[in-house]
């Protein structure tokens, strides 16, 4: 019986149209061959989730663990070609040499005092900037591993319940756009497993009746409970 | 001996991907939401307002706080059709009101109630399916343990999410193992390994150093 995971010689080749045949190929190939290069992306994404839902978890405790330093340092104000609360926060990142994603925190309630929050995975910047001083003083956090394998789970840059914030790191977006295509990546792998499973007639009941359990559960979550409920 | 066991570890891998393959797209789909931070707006996205009165209400609703709080209110919801996950409660003092969100992936209800009246206004909204789905990515998550996962079908549900995660662990070895034994796939299948592990680290080191 031939296997979705099974090479198949040129002679084994199912009959039927050349295109099925070459799809059936490409298909299985590309299934391992997505896995094999998402594999260390996928990992990070399923090890860190199970971490983020076991908060409790200590071995894994990451803020409580963090290392503080706090240091001040002379800043030239940004000048009025510098446009806007993000223009200014960039300025001061330069002139500080850090770099990161720059969230939106507090209101200025007094134009010389400016205070923001920076983010990069395991480092955290609480920059507190007093134009009339001309002083700038940072507290940074470094967090361990874990705080991390944390971070990158959730670094994206936006907030869904918070559109004040967009990326404004370059890095930000490019792993925003790595998840993206870890997603499509995992789309795809099921999409072609299911595709394998198909063309493989013995199985096709047992099969079902995984996928048949699989779905009827995924589903009571997903709309199921609002019907019962 | 060693055909039993590569015939077993294909089968357990093709089963047990068919059995988690909704639980993957539920994830992989909601990436795409989270990530833009963008969910479809439903063309029938509805809101009702209902509003229950004479309500049992805990006795020693002052003292609690947290957890007690949310079992003791239990209760009072159930009396008032309010079923669901329930969120960090809200009491205002001043007004003697709690406010308490309760969420059912793809609806959400806040509960007013008026302590000294025993009232409650239930304003309820159905938010659809692509904001379930976030909803169970992000369930149960990393902030308000002690509170989190106080229903039933939510705390089914983190069982499920962390099966989901020990299964993509199992579903990955096995895959490795199914690949390794391809004698013909190794040479690109390590390259492709490779390319994955560089892409992987690059950028992960990139982003934290």
């Amino acid at each position: 019986m031939p296997s979705a995971t099974e090479p198949m010689r040129p002679g084994k080749l199912p009959k039927g149209p050349r295109f099925r045949a070459a799809l059936e190929h490409w298909n299985r190939k590309l299934h391992y061959y997505a896995g094999l290069f998402l594999l260390f992306f996928m990992w990070l994404f399923a090890f860190s989730g199970l971490v983020l839902n076991h908060p409790t978890w200590s071995f894994a405790e990451s803020w409580n663990n963090r290392k503080e330093r706090n240091y001040d340092k002379e800043m030239t104000v940004p000048g009025p070609e510098v446009k806007g609360d993000l223009g200014q926060a960039r300025e001061i990142l330069r002139q500080l040499g850090i770099a990161g994603e720059i969230l939106w925190t507090t209101t200025r309630t007094d134009a010389n005092l400016f205070e923001f929050q920076v983010r990069r995975p395991g480092h955290f910047f609480f920059i507190k900037a007093d134009f009339a001083k001309k002083r700038v003083n940072v507290r940074q956090s470094d967090v361990n591993l874990w705080g991390v394998i944390k971070v990158l789970h959730t670094f994206t840059g936006v907030q869904m319940d918070d559109p004040r914030n967009s990326r404004d790191w370059a890095l930000t977006s490019l792993w925003a756009y790595s998840m993206d295509a870890v997603a499509a990546g995992l789309i795809f792998m099921v999409l072609s497993s299911l595709y394998m499973w198909m063309e493989l007639p013995q199985k096709r009941f047992s099969g079902a009746f995984f996928f048949g359990l699989g779905s009827l559960i995924c589903g009571l979550f997903c709309v199921g409970l609002r019907w019962l409920f | 001996m060693r055909g039993r066991f590569y015939r077993l570890i294909r089968d357990l891998h093709l089963y047990v991907g068919l059995f988690i393959s909704p639980f993957v797209l539920l994830f992989a789909i909601s990436v795409f939401f989270l990530v833009h931070s963008w969910l479809p707006r439903r063309a029938s996205e509805t809101s009702t307002t209902q509003v229950v009165s004479a309500l049992a209400l805990p006795g020693d609703l002052p003292n609690l706080s947290g957890r007690p709080l949310i079992d003791a209110l239990k209760p009072t919801l159930e009396k008032a059709g309010v079923r669901g996950e329930v969120g960090f409660v809200r009491h205002m003092v001043k007004e003697q009101k709690l406010i308490i969100p309760v969420t059912i992936p793809g609806r959400e209800t806040t509960v007013s109630i008026s302590i000294a009246n025993r009232e409650a206004t239930i304003v309820t909204r159905e938010t659809g399916l692509a904001h379930a789905l976030v909803t169970l990515h992000k369930s149960p998550g990393q902030h308000g343990p002690d509170i989190r996962m106080n229903w039933f079908y939510m705390r089914a549900w983190r069982w499920m999410a962390d099966s989901t995660v020990y299964l993509i662990l199992f579903i990955s070895v096995s895959g490795i193992y199914l690949w390794y034994v391809l004698r013909a796939e190794r040479s690109v299948g390590l390259i492709l390994l490779f390319a994955g592990a560089l892409s992987f680290f690059g950028m992960a080191y990139a982003l934290s150093h």
